[in-house]
């Protein structure tokens, strides 16, 4: 494709006007390097928001209840709403399905001491798939199981700042804490760098949290349940038949936002996940746009240098040049100029993004790198924009008469 | 070598057609120095490219070789053109960035010669038109006669059947275009069929057959005129 007269002819091309060639790669290398920066930035705002959702997992329903607002069937407001173990069970298991479920009994600033430490933490009182549906990433030991939950044993999974003020830092898989005055026995802890708050729960079988500290009986104070590999619309579908069973079993307003409420991470998870696509795909058109701009720039250019050449390519043309082959030389040029400016914008823009990465690390925008992936196709754009940019003027030129040019002086 | 029957030509200008060509009929045969004159609007400088494959014609036919040329398209009349065809210019037409020896290599470049070989053959031209030394320069380091002889390499160097020069010595001064005519004489005698437009009387009386046109057909056709019988 490429031979040693190409080259020669395609560089003095490029440096018969050395200002016009650097304008054309400043605009080609501008609107490359904008594309990246806004790219880079739109992946940046979509892994923070990721990362604000790996937390629990997406594909999951939540179930709450609080005391209703609304007066509904003969009850006055302000009621409140007592889960049971049974509306947990036909939640999980008859609407939806699945076996990945748990209840939760939360008891909120739980006093614990160990020798002469002592704090106070939540204690999460959970089924074993909690932690499944949680994400909880185990640093240490395990998680509570379907033994625990039958025997009621008092055991916790602790979180890592618990470990740290409590226990020094120190494994304590095996060691004890009384919770409440009860001795309870570590036999797990959990990191998830990405909360403060949750490193600051316990978690220990549900059955032992109702027999302990609830009333001795099946109150859950919420639920949650997997939807696994769902659609979004069955999830919401789901999620709609569960409010729907809760809210005639319990006697609540269908309208009652306090009562009952049936969160869909799924849902809340699509509708940032739209947000975010919708600001790339126009953060992509700005870019490509400033990019199509350059690019009609190496247009224009490659015709004026057609311009100027028309002479020489008659005369190449009597000399036995092809069309295609005269197509071919405009064509690279286009090609080469535009891959040059590309990099260099695409170089420019990963540094500037490397930058900002270095410096910027929130909650909602985080590591706006390009993947490689994007870089090829940013490349491969850049190929074929240098193609249709040397289209036109290579097409001019092909055609171009020799007798026609030989005349002009 | 060269054999036209009724060879017709005509352009259109503002929707009117005007008839360049009125059937010319010529055969020149392989190793004649044939000379074609004519003034200005004659039709002389269409029939040197019909006779390029640089143009077409509307009626008639053209032989070149054996060979009908009638509407090619531009890829096939661009092989043609480099296998057998030499051309020479008025105004030389080397290319400005490339020296001498790149220059005259660029026909076999379009024959797909590899770069070793044709700027090889290149000096070998180069040093057939007595400009060996000059193999590195650039066109614009030249004389006229020497880029004219240059030009003269670069025709010869794809061995093409018929050399077309197109008043080849229009930019040169008396001595100088009397070189380039030696040249042309020498490769001529090597056994090159030569074509040259040419409206100086001179430079016709050093071929062998003068073809004169007038409006777009044939006047004459035999040996040059002398000199003398025109002053």
């Amino acid at each position: 494709m490429f031979d040693g007269d190409k080259w020669t002819e395609i560089l003095y091309s490029l440096g018969q006007n050395p200002l016009r060639t650097c304008m054309i790669v400043l605009a080609v290398a501008i609107g490359m390097f904008i594309l990246v920066v806004l790219q880079g930035m739109g992946s940046g705002l979509q892994t923070g928001v990721e990362s604000q959702f790996a937390d629990d997992a997406v594909n999951s329903i939540w179930v709450r209840s609080s005391r209703t607002s609304m007066s509904y069937g003969g009850y006055q407001p302000n009621r409140t709403i007592q889960f049971k173990e049974e509306d947990h069970r036909i939640a999980a298991e008859e609407i939806q399905g699945t076996t990945v479920s748990s209840g939760r009994l939360q008891f909120w600033g739980t006093q614990v001491v160990v020798g002469d430490k002592y704090g106070n933490y939540s204690l999460r009182c959970v089924d074993p798939e909690h932690q499944e549906l949680e994400r909880t990433e185990l640093a240490h030991g395990r998680f509570i199981n379907d033994l625990d939950l039958a025997e009621r044993r008092k055991v916790l999974v602790i979180g890592q700042t618990i470990v740290d003020e409590i226990f020094g830092g120190r494994n304590p898989v095996g060691e004890f804490m009384q919770v409440w005055g009860i001795q309870f026995r570590v036999v797990g802890t959990f990191n998830d760098p990405a909360s403060r708050w949750e490193n600051r729960q316990m978690y220990a079988p549900i059955t032992t949290g109702q027999f302990l500290f609830g009333g001795n009986n099946d109150d859950i104070g919420m639920f949650m349940l997997s939807t696994s590999s769902d659609e979004l619309e069955t999830t919401v579908e789901t999620a709609e038949a569960i409010d729907g069973f809760l809210r005639a079993r319990h006697t609540v307003h269908p309208e009652d936002m306090r009562g009952i409420s049936v969160g869909n991470n799924n849902e809340e998870f699509q509708r940032y996940a739209n947000i975010i696509l919708g600001m790339k795909v126009f953060l992509f058109f700005i870019g490509g746009l400033t990019l199509v701009f350059g690019i009609i720039g190496v247009s224009t250019i490659m015709s004026i240098v057609v311009k100027d050449r028309t002479r020489e390519f008659g005369v190449r043309k009597s000399l036995g040049a092809t069309p295609a082959s005269i197509l071919n030389l405009i064509v690279m040029e286009a090609v080469l100029i535009t891959l040059l400016s590309g990099m260099i914008g695409l170089v420019a823009g990963v540094l500037v993004l490397e930058l900002v990465a270095t410096f910027v690390d929130h909650e909602f925008f985080s590591n706006p790198r390009l993947s490689l992936g994007v870089c090829l196709l940013a490349m491969a754009i850049l190929v074929v924009s240098g193609i249709f940019a040397g289209l036109v003027p290579g097409l001019r030129a092909a055609r171009i008469k020799p007798v026609e040019a030989l005349k002009e002086d | 070598m060269i054999s036209l029957t009724d060879v017709r030509k005509s352009y259109t200008t503002g929707g009117q057609a005007l008839e360049v060509l009125k059937g010319i009929n010529m055969h020149i045969d392989e190793g004649e120095m044939v000379s074609i004159m004519g003034s200005s609007g004659s039709g002389k400088s269409t029939l040197l490219n019909i006779l390029g494959i640089l143009d077409g014609y509307n009626s008639g036919e053209y032989h070149l070789a054996g060979k009908l040329i009638k509407n090619l398209s531009e890829t096939k009349a661009a092989r043609l053109r480099a296998d057998s065809i030499g051309f020479v210019f008025q105004s030389f037409n080397l290319i400005g960035f490339k020296s001498a020896a790149e220059n005259v290599a660029l026909p076999l470049y379009y024959k797909k010669i590899s770069r070793r070989k044709r700027l090889a053959k290149a000096h070998e031209m180069l040093e057939k038109v007595g400009l060996a030394d000059w193999a590195h320069h650039l066109p614009s380091e030249m004389s006229g006669g020497q880029k004219q002889r240059v030009a003269i390499a670069r025709a010869l160097i794809s061995e093409p059947h018929l050399i077309l020069a197109d008043e080849p010595t229009g930019a040169l001064d008396t001595a100088t275009s009397y070189q380039v005519m030696d040249v042309l004489r020498q490769v001529n005698k090597e056994g090159m069929t030569v074509v040259i437009v040419t409206h100086e009387d001179d430079i016709s009386q050093m071929t062998d057959r003068c073809i004169r046109l007038q409006d777009g057909t044939i006047l004459s056709d035999g040996r040059p005129v002398e000199p003398s019988a025109h002053v």
